[in-house]
């Protein structure tokens, strides 16, 4: 970098990189030989990964039936259920409706703040940063990992032999799920916090309780609080389906209607629920980007 | 010739550049300096049409900057070309794809797209990092070197673009004084040997005074002082930074050595 600045240039020194570059091409291929070709892996890989995934596609294609023609031919009668739910109408059930629509936003709600609560303090025994011990926090993940991998609907189902049928069921159902998943996300969010804070608390003598309260929670609990509120979002969406199971919600009614072809009550409750989604994420979203701070979180 | 004509910028009502009117000739090397906030960023962010200005108007040469669009705005930000303080490169890319985004301008889409790059394309990358000592990295992730390489293979991006202008929007605020002098140096040396207008960001007085043609220095969005470095007295850097300058032209701190802060201005080299 010490070579001496020669002062000449002017207007005419644009160009002059790319012309030294053309006139030492040679040299530069003999120097940098890698830069200019692919190497024999790379390439093989560009070819041979899209290929394995077009196979392993075409392969599920033909092991799950798909076929064109099915669709084709049902098509029109795609369209006879368009036609019958024209125009949506309640036909006198509106408050029928809105009291399930209550109960499932009710259902999303208890069941999302009860897995949050239960969640949290547990998320710290996963998180490597707070507890080191392997047996302890591998032993919490894998536990968070056995609850997450069963589906909301087939905890729905098991509650239901044991409290009965109804949206009590459809909460701890949810909360059963998603308690799970939260301890996957949260211990995450921990683990992801920088070390920084934590040091200086314990630089400064705090115990490791005083590390995690004051190190660790005031970074974390943004981003915990903005999953939250995404997984009440994407709940209310999801509360509608375990009605179907008898786990309470508009769910119920939904089955029996399209089961029964009222087309236009389906049509009207799809509407309402539409409209109710759309609120929460309204709202949802304005909360969690106030709580973030307009800041993008992954 | 790069003249800016009563440029401003409002955000919400807060004026962060007011008023601006320059010209600089091709081929100088310009210092912005003043405290944060002073609207240097958007300076020289207008200047590249990353913010646009709320009034005013930028022109190079014959061409009314602030009028383009489409193709043609792309083809003038590929002719000033921007270094930023956290290098702004791909990290996940390596060294070499990073440096070619800057003949993206000059490459067919298709061709870009698919990584297709000419030998030509290569070459010049090549010669570009050559010329900064970092060829050997060529094949490695931009992620996994150090602040002082990632801010080279970012002006070695900026050079393959053949630019006329090259905005640097403080380059060496995160990098070591080793590195700083590097990066510096780099600037310096596309100054003389292309004859690029190089216009920079600094919070150094001191940088300032080593490496400027000309120093422009801006206080609340306006110019307050634009001249040569030698006329950048006490009394105009006091101006400038207020109470901190007397610091901030000072190597050490001599009236109060046990205070450890500096001010943020002051980079010791």
């Amino acid at each position: 970098m010490s070579e001496s600045f020669s002062t000449s240039a002017g207007p005419s020194g644009r160009g002059r990189l790319s012309a030294a570059a053309r006139a030492d091409l040679a040299g530069l291929k003999a120097r940098h030989p890698e830069a200019f070709r692919l190497s024999p892996r790379n390439r093989a890989m560009v070819i041979l990964v899209p290929l394995a995934i077009i196979a392993v596609a075409f392969g599920a294609m033909v092991a799950l039936d798909f076929s064109l023609i099915r669709i084709l031919n049902g098509l029109s009668r795609l369209g006879r259920f368009a036609v019958l739910m024209m125009p949506p109408a309640p036909e006198g059930r509106f408050f029928v409706f809105l009291g399930a629509l209550g109960e499932t936003l009710g259902i999303a709600f208890l069941g999302t703040l009860t897995a949050a609560l239960l969640a949290f303090p547990v998320a710290f025994l996963a998180a490597r940063n707070v507890i080191p011990n392997i047996f302890v926090h591998f032993g919490t993940r894998r536990a968070f990992d056995v609850i997450r991998s069963v589906d909301t609907l087939i905890w729905a189902l098991m509650w239901i032999n044991v409290v009965g049928l109804g949206p009590f069921a459809g909460v701890l159902a949810m909360a059963c799920s998603d308690f799970g998943s939260f301890g996957k996300l949260f211990s995450e969010a921990i683990e992801a916090t920088d070390g920084k804070a934590s040091e200086g608390i314990a630089a400064s003598g705090g115990s490791r309780v005083h590390q995690v309260r004051f190190g660790l929670v005031p970074g974390v609990l943004p981003v915990i609080a903005s999953q939250v509120l995404y997984y009440f979002e994407t709940n209310t969406r999801s509360a509608t389906i375990i009605g179907i199971v008898g786990a309470g919600g508009v769910g119920i009614y939904l089955t029996e209607l399209i089961r029964v072809l009222e087309l236009k009550q389906v049509a009207f409750l799809i509407l309402m629920i539409l409209v109710t989604v759309a609120i929460i994420d309204f709202i949802s979203t304005r909360l969690r980007l106030a709580i973030i701070g307009n800041k993008k979180i992954v | 010739m790069l003249v800016l004509d009563d440029v401003s910028r409002r955000f919400n009502n807060k004026a962060a550049v007011s008023g601006v009117s320059l010209s600089i000739a091709g081929g100088s090397f310009v210092g912005v300096i003043g405290r944060s906030g002073a609207g240097k960023s958007t300076l020289l962010r207008m200047i590249n049409r990353l913010v646009d200005p709320t009034s005013g108007s930028i022109r190079f040469d014959d061409v009314d900057v602030t009028r383009l669009d489409g193709r043609a705005l792309r083809d003038w930000r590929a002719r000033c070309a921007m270094i930023f303080q956290q290098f702004n490169l791909v990290g996940r890319l390596d060294v070499l794809t990073n440096v070619l985004m800057g003949r993206l301008n000059k490459v067919p889409t298709a061709r870009s797209l698919l990584r297709l790059w000419s030998e030509e394309d290569r070459a010049i990358a090549l010669s570009a990092l050559e010329q900064f000592d970092i060829a050997g990295l060529a094949a490695q992730r931009a992620d996994s070197l150090s602040g002082g390489q990632q801010q080279r293979v970012a002006i070695a991006r900026a050079l393959v673009q053949e630019p006329d202008a090259i905005l640097a929007d403080e380059p060496i605020a995160s990098l070591d004084p080793r590195n700083t002098k590097v990066v510096m140096d780099a600037l310096l040396r596309i100054n003389r040997h292309y004859g690029i207008t190089v216009i920079c960001n600094l919070h150094s007085l001191d940088l300032a005074r080593t490496y400027c043609d000309r120093l422009i220095g801006m206080s609340a969005g306006s110019v307050v002082f634009d001249g040569a470095p030698e006329m950048l007295t006490e009394d105009v850097a006091r101006d400038l930074y207020g109470l901190e300058a007397g610091e901030a032209l000072e190597a050490a701190p001599a009236r109060e050595p046990r205070s450890a802060a500096v001010g943020p201005y002051a980079v010791a080299v």
